[in-house]
């Protein structure tokens, strides 16, 4: 084994406390070091998986205390692909905002790339943990470094957003409280493990009544219906690629926390059907208001929205093809809505109002920019030669196999709608003229390095999708195996 | 209409909680197979801590502190972050009523006393009440005082951030000699000592002298960027 | 005694839980934004004092083993709620500090502190 899980956590808090220091000294290591250590984060994580993949689930112990006592981290196929996803979203979106327009001052970028590393950090903290407090300690990481990333722009209205997301955060968070508190009380114990283990002790109405308090605290940053009222404004407001780290990132981490809450930790099967529910609602509501939408970033959020919709139910099916298609379509999601949020800030740099009309030919000035943005489109449709058809007809068959037809049915009617301002969209890059004098910006170096890995990616992908079934199986089948994951932390043999 | 509705969920919300709560019942004991002896027998006989609760918060649970700290260090960067303007004039705070000669005199006596209380509390954080939180939390508060009282006390920047730094560095550095050493991070490398003596405990007092001066940096950075906020 | 511990019982679980209600209220419909984060606040203070209530014993006392008193270990309180307390308290301390600080951005924008004059803090 080449490095162990605690490191994710240790070497970016490690950096992050050094960077002020360096900083004084040497201005460009603000910017290098968060890049080095996402970097070594992702080839962590590639190799860890290597090793997960020939010797099973690695736990690891922290403060020499054995679980249930001490707080553990748990490396498993399902939870290192979740990670590998991140750390790598997390380098390309340092990557891409390596020459970002403010950044040139000092103080902001420090800022800027030392909450970006910590936000990743905490994502992935919250896959990695098995303690439900010590997730709610990276939950609220995540949330901080959030809040001020979304209100990086001075001159933008990016206050009133991070005060709408510090909102419901806040109290989110004291749900998440109370939640942990009537599990605490009645089982005596914090591990997710141990917890699931006990669960069956456990009286059925507060059961349901710690559930649902999870599910309201965890709702919010997983953006599901009711509670995602803050998603749309911090997507505009925040820079391109804080948007692109939302969607990639944080959301998934927090959908993952609600999967292993209702997976591994409670043992009843009402709660599927509660995400079927759930993600119809939230898919529905948030296509159909995408469609009326004006302004490039905020239709991109309510189609993010929508997406995570199509997860969570794609989670509620239950089977293992359901749990199959749930992470295809999040790998999916995060790789291709990263790409859009990045092309798409590209079309209307400098904007004020980010209108979609802005978009007008942009086909001839930034031709690579709009190829890309189009690959993108084209694939969170659905369309065949790209990755996201894969992810949606694998969705449908898991349905199919269930025989939810009026799943079916929602899922195309509403894929259709999707289509419809995707493709408006790519109609007015390529078949309108443009009307307005400013000068389109020309995307960096770094920025179409980026650009274009994620675009190889969705190609790649696309005509190659066994390259990455294998690893989509085994994550599925180890998140269904739940006494597997009880006797993997609770027997250990160290 | 709107404060009614608030009204009505919230009295829904409050009905659920005192339902669940009074249920669990005060006082009694709810489980029987806990982690709460284990923690109190392992804090006693492996760990030689007499406050259980310092014994949790830094070596059971120490992953948990490591974390809190990083929400501390980033709510003081994101806090610099929001208000930060392009050109920032470090000027003099205003001040609404100056204080008088006796504020001045008796902010000065009480200044070395209130940093030498919050030492105190976080150097002894494993053999009473008290800890890294609460000693920086009361430093900060001796700074609090000489930056209300006089008009132009001023803390270095610099030096904050080297105290901040460091003191999260050490923190790091320890988990991480448990790791390289003995196998797991935050592990205690020292020896434990005796209970109920100043050296006791192995690492712990060291992580939280370290949190200590971590939060009176913090907390004073917070208060004088707040402070230094003009329109 | 039983009846004692009974309104003991409904006085702390009732005020923590008021305490959470008021904030609640108080940040859900009041329109200053320093109120709003004061209700927030208050929210928390409310859970805090519950995570505290759930790890009371009857007639316990303080988790420390001072000199003398190494062997009462049945009769001390649940230390683990107030390790976590510790923790939400400063997790709660941070967020508090990063909205008060956007509360400043806010009010150097728009010169006013009250939300229906903000346009986009409505929903």
């Amino acid at each position: 084994m080449v490095g162990s899980p605690v490191l994710f956590v240790a070497i970016p808090l490690l950096a992050a406390f050094i960077i002020p220091l360096t900083g004084m000294m040497w201005k460009n290591s603000v910017r290098v070091i968060p890049g080095l250590v996402l970097a070594f984060m992702f080839f962590l994580s590639i190799s860890l998986m290597g090793y997960v993949n020939e010797h099973g689930t690695i736990v690891e112990v922290l403060a020499g205390w054995k679980p249930p006592i001490g707080i553990n981290l748990v490396f498993s196929p399902f939870t290192g692909f979740l990670t590998t996803l991140m750390t790598f979203l997390g380098f390309i979106v340092w990557l891409y905002s390596y020459k970002f327009k403010r950044n040139v001052d000092f103080e902001p970028s420090m800022k800027y790339f030392m909450l970006l590393m910590l936000l990743v950090t905490g994502s992935v903290g919250i896959v990695l943990t098995g303690d439900i407090f010590n997730m709610f300690v990276f939950i609220e990481i995540v949330s901080i470094s959030g809040y001020g990333l979304t209100s990086f722009y001075t001159r933008r209205d990016s206050a009133e957003a991070a005060f709408k997301f510090l909102f419901m955060g806040a109290i989110a968070s004291t749900f998440l409280l109370i939640a942990i508190m009537i599990i605490y009380s009645q089982l005596g114990t914090l591990n997710i493990a141990d917890i699931a283990e006990k669960m069956p002790m456990m009286d059925h109405k507060l059961k349901v009544l710690s559930l649902v308090f999870f599910i309201l605290a965890i709702g919010v940053e997983a953006e599901i219906f009711p509670l995602n009222g803050w998603a749309p404004d911090v997507y505009t407001e925040a820079p391109g690629p804080i948007g692109a780290a939302f969607a990639g990132i944080v959301v998934k981490a927090a959908i993952y926390a609600s999967v292993r809450l209702v997976y591994t930790m409670y043992d009843f099967s009402g709660a599927f059907d509660l995400f079927i529910i759930i993600g119809l609602i939230t898919f529905i509501m948030a296509e159909t208001t995408a469609l009326r939408q004006d302004r490039l970033k905020r239709m991109l959020a309510y189609s993010s929205i929508g997406q995570m919709g199509l997860v969570m139910i794609a989670f509620g099916i239950g089977t293992k093809e359901g749990v199959y298609a749930a992470l295809f379509l999040m790998f999916n999601h995060a790789i291709i809505k990263s790409l859009l949020f990045f092309s798409g800030s590209y079309l209307v740099f400098n904007k004020k109002n980010k209108y979609i009309k802005h978009v007008n030919g942009m086909g001839k000035y930034l031709p690579i920019t709009s190829v890309l943005f189009t690959i993108g489109a084209f694939a969170i449709i659905g369309l065949p030669p790209f990755a996201g058809f894969w992810s949606k007809l694998a969705i449908l068959t898991a349905a199919a196999d269930n025989k939810m037809v009026v799943l079916i049915a929602v899922i195309l009617i509403i894929s259709i709608l999707e289509a419809v301002y995707y493709l408006r969209v790519v109609n007015r890059i390529y078949f309108y003229d443009k009307k307005e004098k400013t000068e389109p910006k020309k995307p960096s170096l770094n920025a179409l390095v980026a650009m274009i890995s994620l675009g190889v990616i969705v190609l790649v992908i696309g005509f190659y999708p066994d390259l990455i079934s294998g690893i989509l199986d085994r994550a599925a089948a180890d998140l269904l195996d739940k006494g597997n994951y009880i006797k993997d932390v609770l027997t250990l043999n160290k | 209409m709107k404060k009614v509705i608030v009204l009505i969920s919230l009295g829904i919300l409050g009905f659920y909680l005192i339902d669940i709560f009074l249920g669990i019942g005060f006082g009694v004991q709810h489980f029987t197979a806990g982690v709460k002896d284990l923690y109190l027998s392992n804090s006693k006989d492996t760990l030689k801590v007499s406050n259980v609760v310092t014994a949790i918060v830094v070596n059971f649970r120490g992953f948990d502190t490591l974390g809190e700290v990083t929400v501390l260090f980033l709510a003081s960067t994101a806090l610099g972050g929001i208000l930060y303007k392009k050109r920032h004039h470090v000027g003099e705070r205003s001040v609404l009523f100056p204080a008088s000669r006796v504020v001045m005199s008796g902010a000065k006596l009480l200044f070395p006393s209130i940093v030498l209380l919050g030492a105190y509390v976080f150097i002894h954080g494993h053999l009473s009440p008290g800890g890294g939180f609460q000693g920086g939390t009361i430093i900060a508060t001796g700074f609090l005082l000489m930056l209300l009282t006089y008009r132009n006390y001023s803390v270095s920047h610099n030096r904050l951030v080297y105290f901040e730094s460091l003191a999260g560095i050490l923190f790091v550095s320890i988990g991480l000699v448990g790791y390289f050493s003995k196998g797991s991070f935050l592990e205690n490398v020292l020896p434990v000592g005796n209970m109920n003596e100043l050296f006791s405990g192995g690492v712990i007092g060291i992580i939280y002298i370290a949190v200590g001066f971590k939060v009176a940096a913090e907390l004073t950075g917070i208060i004088y960027t707040v402070l230094h906020e003009k329109d | 005694m039983e009846k004692y511990l009974n309104i003991l019982n409904i006085a702390i679980y009732g005020s923590a839980v008021l305490l959470m209600l008021i904030g609640l209220y108080g940040a859900l419909t009041k329109k200053s934004l320093i109120k709003i984060v004061l209700g927030l606040s208050i929210l928390d203070s409310g859970v805090h004092l519950l995570m505290i209530a759930i790890g009371y014993l009857k007639d316990g006392t303080a988790p420390i083993f001072s000199p003398g008193n190494e062997d009462k270990m049945n009769i001390m309180v649940d230390p683990i709620p107030q390790a976590l307390v510790l923790t939400a308290i400063v997790i709660g301390f941070g967020v508090t500090a990063v909205a008060l600080s956007l509360v400043i951005r806010l009010y150097r924008h728009h010169n006013t502190l009250r939300i229906d004059e903000i346009k986009k803090l409505k929903w």
